[in-house]
């Protein structure tokens, strides 16, 4: 606990003291770890302690926010002070009276970290970067440049509101990234991998570095020989092992609460409608042990949980955090995140995936005449307003008579996701994770999506025309 | 803040932390920031959420047997402090040698910058809060289409620098600078488009509610109605902020860091044609009114005026202490520092394509059939090393040289050097967007995918 209860009592008061209906207080103290090797040698080490509280006030509507590295009682009283005459000046209120008395509520899940990162040598974190350095190096003499990065953090949270909940909470992440660049003297092409989550060191039992390394300079190799891909309409089947960031564009972000309520998402005033093909399920779920955007507790220490956003095809929830879920009298689901005490919680996703369906897999590929086969994707976007996404492909095929036809490369998927979502006419029973930092308002936060394999029969592929191409 | 007193008081620590890793056998640099910031968010003429911070840090750098090691802290009590030098000092035990490491020694001067305008301290939040209200009266008041406040926005920061090196460098400055901007959304029947305007200055004076607010307003309005069209070739032009969008993927390719690491498209191509003739590219960490305009570097080298690409020849690339060293060549005062969490990596200024002499109405006049794009999404999934992109677009459909109809949902893909190479004209409507600025630029021809 990273402040006495006292303490924590005292700065909420001191919040309140000029009115307001609600205050919280975030206390993070981080330390990480990150290694980077590039140009064949350890270039970067880096330790870092970062530390420091945020203090909220609401009054109806309205946030006063402020923040501080400065963790002393009588810095972070004055802090909360000045946080609730902010307040003040904007609205009145009534303002909340009564004792606070804390509660402190039981997580859904526990996760078990068996290896904590900071009890392994720093050396055996170089050594194993190292090695994923020589192992992608080793596979093509066209590789000239790879890049690994390895980063490991403990954050631990005290989180106190008014209402009464207290929770401390740890979060152990670890990461790890190659990046390898290859070149036939014309052409320079790269590939990423990366593996990381909600655990420790024990992730390099289930992840083997030097096959994540290889894989990202086999692609990297790949693509040199890949053609430009085909620009317009067509057939697109995303496979399992290709990531979620499709789903986390074209709804994840417009089912997230705050969007919904400022009417900027096409998916507002949509609950209890059909949004989807009913072969669709969306769910978002940070109580699946190990994944990258996992967790025990919010940002807001409310208990991570398992929700049901679209079911069979029905939208059936948006993802709330505290203040979205006041607006609409109800609870939160457990999505108030933010990067750091520096950031207000705001709804985020966490994992969040589409559900398998019943098709083999091998099968929705070998009925697919032609398209575009997705066999890994990038990061994305979205207009949520109006639900247009873009996602980078960034290892993709062209699909002929069934079969998996030569690789092409700089191929961007465009669509608009209630009409993807709508059309989409095979799932497979297959399911695969991957991570990212998901980016919103100004704030960055780990998280995982996946998909099984599945089929989409028109979708916009941004490419470079080439008549011979076209069907 | 009083930031007098703490650039003294800060200089100080820095010297001491400087003195404890240089006992020890190490060269140091201490880098400390401290500031304090503001920002404001108004929705429908309610203050939503207001937020004030004051932050601080530092990171401490080695170089012992030519080998670099960082760590920072926020907490600057003795203790901490000390553990932060133990733990640099260990990570420079496990780094790689290179005897290009080394940090710069001390500088006779550095440009007089005029960054901090006390008006931006001086002004009460009421005043502020007041301009951002008057943002979003603007917009609402364009057009009644206007319905819905994504965000209505004013922020600033003030914040001190203090750099000290065991190689005599021992400087700090304070600077300011604020900014606000809108995105609003413009309805009429199903269809909802977003638009925004934005500002970004170092004098608060600079900052216009009224242009900030049309400009969103009316970037939502235009698009309404925006439909698809059909896959085809077509010039395109792009619009100063979509130019942005792009030069901020040419960037990282013209850090000597890149370079050095065959990770540059660039690579090789010194006093080589790599862009149009009437393309010249620019980092200006001096530049007037420029919000990355700062008298020094992260490393504390003085910043420059530097032509990176002079009618479409590359003239070089930007250098920090390292990469420089590892050239033979003088730092550019390129060695950026986004946060105390960092060591000093190579990074622009102020990074502009310079202005041309033809207005955007006489670059559009001259197309019979094109795009005017005005959006991309994904910019962020371009490639800076291959150079191929592949983004979505929206924008107004050129017909006979004049803007006609909205277009959304198409891509436009290629790489970033034919795009360079196929500009054939240039804006004079120069436009900063933060520290990144471009005109209106055209593109002979793209494919356009719909």
């Amino acid at each position: 606990m990273l402040l006495p209860e006292g303490d924590l009592k005292a700065i909420l008061e001191a919040a309140l003291a000029e009115g307001g209906d609600f205050a919280e207080i975030f206390l993070e103290r981080r330390r990480t770890t990150s290694i980077s090797c590039e140009d064949n040698k350890i270039e970067r080490v880096i330790s870092g302690l970062e530390q420091g509280a945020g203090i909220r006030v609401i009054a109806g509507e309205n946030t006063a926010y402020g923040y501080s590295n400065d963790l002393s009682r009588e810095s972070l009283i004055q802090t909360a002070a000045l946080v609730g005459k902010a307040l003040k000046e904007q609205k009145r209120s009534a303002g909340r009276k009564g004792q606070i008395s804390f509660h402190r509520p039981r997580p859904e899940v526990e996760f078990n970290i068996k290896k904590r990162p900071d009890q392994i040598p720093v050396a055996e974190k170089v050594a194993l970067v190292e090695r994923a350095n020589a192992a992608a190096r080793s596979v093509d003499g066209r590789i000239t440049q790879v890049t690994i990065g390895y980063g490991d953090v403990i954050q631990e949270v005290t989180i106190a509101n008014s209402e009464g909940v207290l929770v401390d909470d740890e979060r152990v992440r670890c990461r790890f990234v190659v990046n390898a660049v290859a070149s036939d003297g014309k052409v320079i092409q790269t590939g990423f991998e990366s593996a990381g989550g909600h655990q420790g060191w024990e992730l390099f039992e289930e992840v083997n570095p030097e096959e994540k390394a290889r894989q990202a300079a086999r692609r990297a190799v790949m693509m040199l020989e890949a053609r430009p891909a085909p620009a317009g309409k067509m057939p697109v089947v995303m496979a399992g092992e290709a990531g979620g960031t499709m789903i986390h564009e074209a709804c994840g972000h417009g089912l997230e609460a705050d969007l919904v309520q400022k009417q900027l998402s096409v998916y507002a005033g949509k609950k209890g409608q059909k949004v989807a093909s009913e072969l669709i399920t969306v769910i978002d779920d940070p109580t699946i042990p190990g994944k990258y955007g996992s967790f025990r507790f919010d940002d807001e220490g409310t208990p991570g949980q398992k929700t049901v956003l679209i079911e069979n095809g029905i939208l059936k929830e948006y993802m709330y955090d505290y203040l979205t879920a006041r607006k609409e009298g109800r609870r939160s689901t457990g999505n108030g995140r933010r990067e750091s005490y520096q950031d207000r919680p705001i709804p985020r996703m966490t994992n969040t995936y589409i559900a398998p369906g019943k098709d083999d897999p091998e099968a929705i590929l070998r009925e697919t005449k032609y398209g575009l086969l997705v066999k890994r994707m990038g990061g994305g976007q979205v207009n949520t307003t109006n639900g247009d996404f873009v996602f980078d492909v960034a290892e993709g095929y062209l699909i002929q008579d069934g079969k998996v036809g030569p690789a092409v490369r700089g191929a961007t998927l465009t669509g608009n996701g209630p009409e993807v979502l709508k059309i989409i006419d095979r799932v497979g029973n297959d399911l695969g994770f991957a991570l990212g930092t998901c980016g919103k308002d100004g704030q960055g936060v780990p998280v995982g999506d996946a998909q099984p394999t599945i089929r989409i029969p028109e979708m916009v592929v941004g490419g470079i025309l080439d008549e011979e191409d076209k069907q | 803040m009083d930031y007098q007193a703490l650039q003294k008081q800060y200089l100080d620590l820095a010297t001491q932390v400087v003195e404890k890793a240089a006992g020890k056998g190490a060269v140091a640099e201490a880098y400390i920031s401290a500031g304090e910031s503001l920002s404001i968010e108004v929705r429908d003429q309610e203050v939503e959420a207001l937020t004030t911070a004051r932050d601080r840090g530092l990171g401490l750098r080695v170089i012992a047997d030519g080998r670099v090691g960082f760590a920072y802290t926020t907490d600057f009590c003795p203790q901490a402090i000390d553990l932060c030098v133990e733990q640099a000092l260990a990570n420079a035990r496990i780094a790689a040698r290179d005897e290009h490491n080394c940090l710069p020694a001390r500088y006779p001067e550095y440009p007089g910058l005029d960054l901090f305008d006390q008006e931006i301290t001086a002004t009460p939040v009421e005043e502020k809060i007041e301009l951002v209200r008057e943002i979003e009266r603007q917009a609402r008041a364009y057009d009644p289409r206007v319905k819905i406040t994504e965000s209505c926005t004013y922020n600033d920061s003030r914040y001190l620098v203090v750099i000290v090196n065991s190689q005599g460098i021992a400087t700090a400055y304070h600077a300011a600078y604020c900014g606000a901007s809108t995105f609003v959304v413009a309805v009429e029947n199903e269809d909802s488009q977003t638009g925004f305007g934005l500002a970004y200055s170092l004098r608060y004076k600079n900052i216009d509610p009224a242009k900030i607010g049309r400009e969103g307003a009316a970037r939502a309005v235009r698009m309404l109605g925006a439909k698809r069209i059909a896959t085809q070739r077509a010039p395109v032009v792009f619009d100063p902020y979509v130019a942005t969008n792009f030069l901020g993927v040419i960037a990282p390719a013209l850090t000597a860091d890149a370079v050095q690491k065959g990770k540059s498209l660039f690579r090789g191509r010194v006093g080589q044609q790599v862009a149009s003739p009437i393309i010249n590219i620019v980092d200006d960490g001096r530049r007037a009114d420029g919000i990355a305009s700062a008298p020094f570097d992260g490393e504390g080298v003085p910043t420059q005026h530097t032509v990176l690409v002079d009618k479409g020849t590359l003239k070089g690339y930007l250098h920090n202490t390292y990469t420089a060293a590892r050239d033979g060549v003088k730092s550019t005062g390129n060695g950026a520092r986004g946060t105390f969490k960092t060591t000093p990596e190579v990074g622009t200024t102020n990074f502009y394509i310079e202005a041309g002499n033809r207005t955007p109405e006489e670059i559009i006049k001259e197309i019979p059939r094109g795009l005017y794009v005005t959006e991309v999404m994904g910019m962020h999934t371009a490639n800076p090393i291959s150079g191929d992109f592949s983004v979505g677009a929206s924008g107004l459909w050129i017909e006979n040289g004049e803007l006609t109809r909205p277009v959304r949902g198409v891509a436009i893909a290629g790489n970033i050097i034919g795009l360079l190479e196929n500009i054939d004209a240039v804006g004079n409507d120069l436009t900063f967007f933060g520290s990144t600025g471009a005109p209106t630029i055209r593109i002979a021809a793209m494919t356009i995918s719909g």
